[in-house]
Formats: structure tokens, sequence, C-alpha cells
């Protein structure tokens, strides 16, 4: 698969419509950050966990989250970042509808 | 939906930072666990969903690789190469063994 985005894209984790074997922390479910790198393509873990094949692969992100924004009680610094990695059928332009 | 492992940024309480010392049947629980991802009778992934398909009430109650042989045996059953007849049986041999010691 050709990757949909590169670092610096704004993206958004898809919200709780996902079912399975779901490899993405609730909390940042629906939540805005930037995408930090490319890892390269994995097997599909959602596939994988029922003992499919894990074909197409799919694009892993290294996305970035603000600290701040995530946790209503943040104490850390304003430029504090929290970095995930995210499969690509985890995520949607920021901006588009969820 | 999220499943019963998914609890970060949820109040935990207290991290308890103590060491703990590897039990041997924990040891053997690794072991096997990982000689069944090597003879290619299941994946990393599918013990990790195993494990995370556990009942909430049993997920919080088990240790680490009690959860861990829980899920072992779920996909042992799952995959047909043991049942779960003869796993109590087997169980129930060796507790009588152990408690004849």
């Amino acid at each position: 698969m050709t990757p949909r985005y590169a670092p610096g894209d704004a993206v958004r984790v898809r919200g709780k419509d996902k079912y399975g074997h779901v490899r993405t922390p609730d909390y940042i479910k629906g939540k805005s950050g930037t995408v930090a790198a490319l890892f390269g393509e994995y097997r599909n873990p959602e596939e994988l966990a029922y003992g499919g094949d894990g074909f197409p692969k799919r694009p892993l992100y290294k996305v970035s989250f603000s600290q701040a924004e995530l946790w209503n009680d943040y104490e850390g610094s304003a430029s504090d970042a929290l970095y995930i990695d995210i499969y690509e059928h985890w995520l949607q332009d920021e901006g588009e509808d969820a | 939906m999220s499943g019963v492992h998914d609890m970060g940024g949820s109040p935990g309480g207290p991290i308890d930072k103590g060491q703990h010392e590897v039990q041997d049947w924990e040891r053997l629980a690794d072991a096997v666990t990982i000689l069944l991802d090597k003879k290619g009778v299941k994946t990393t992934d599918q013990h990790r969903r195993a494990q995370e398909s556990l009942p909430l009430e049993q997920y919080e109650a088990l240790s680490y690789y009690e959860r861990w042989t829980a899920a072992t045996e779920a996909l042992l059953i799952e995959k047909g190469v043991l049942t779960q007849e003869e796993i109590d049986a087997k169980s129930a041999e060796l507790r009588e063994h152990w408690n004849s010691q």
C-alpha cells in the first residue's frame, strides 16, 4: 500500500466505531495528532489475531499527541508530547468526519 | 469499544515497583507458550487476543503468567490440539500427584 500520510501531516485517530483486536489505546481515540515518522509496512495485527495472514500489509506511523490536550489536569510542560505507534487504518485526515 | 486490557489513562493507583521473583512454573509457562509459536501452533497476536478476550473478573484477578496460561489453554482448545476435558483431567492428575508429595 502506498502510505497515505507523511511526516508533518495532521491526523485524527478514528473513533470508537472499530471492534475486534484493537491495538490503539482507548484514550487517544478521536484525538488529533501529527505524523512524526513512517516506520514501514507490517502485517495487520487485527487479522493476525484471528489466524489470518495479515495481508495486505499496513503502513505504521509514529504519531505525536500533545500531552496537555490529552489530559484535562496535565501539569507538565505545554510542549510535552506523547508518541504512539498507529496503523494507517486507524487514522483519518484531520477535519474529516468521524 | 475497548477491551479489558485497555486501561491506559484510567486511574490505577500506585504502581508496585518491587522486584518480582520469577517462579519455576512461570518460566515453564513462558517456555511452552514461546515453543508453540516456534512450532507454528499459534502466534503472538493470537495469544494477545486470547488474553484480551478473558472475562473482566478473570483478567483482573489473574497474575501475568496466569493470564498467559489461560490464553494458551484457550488457543489450544480453539485449535483442536487439546480438549477442555483432557486439560482438566491432566490438571486433576497433577494436583493429586503434588498433593501426595
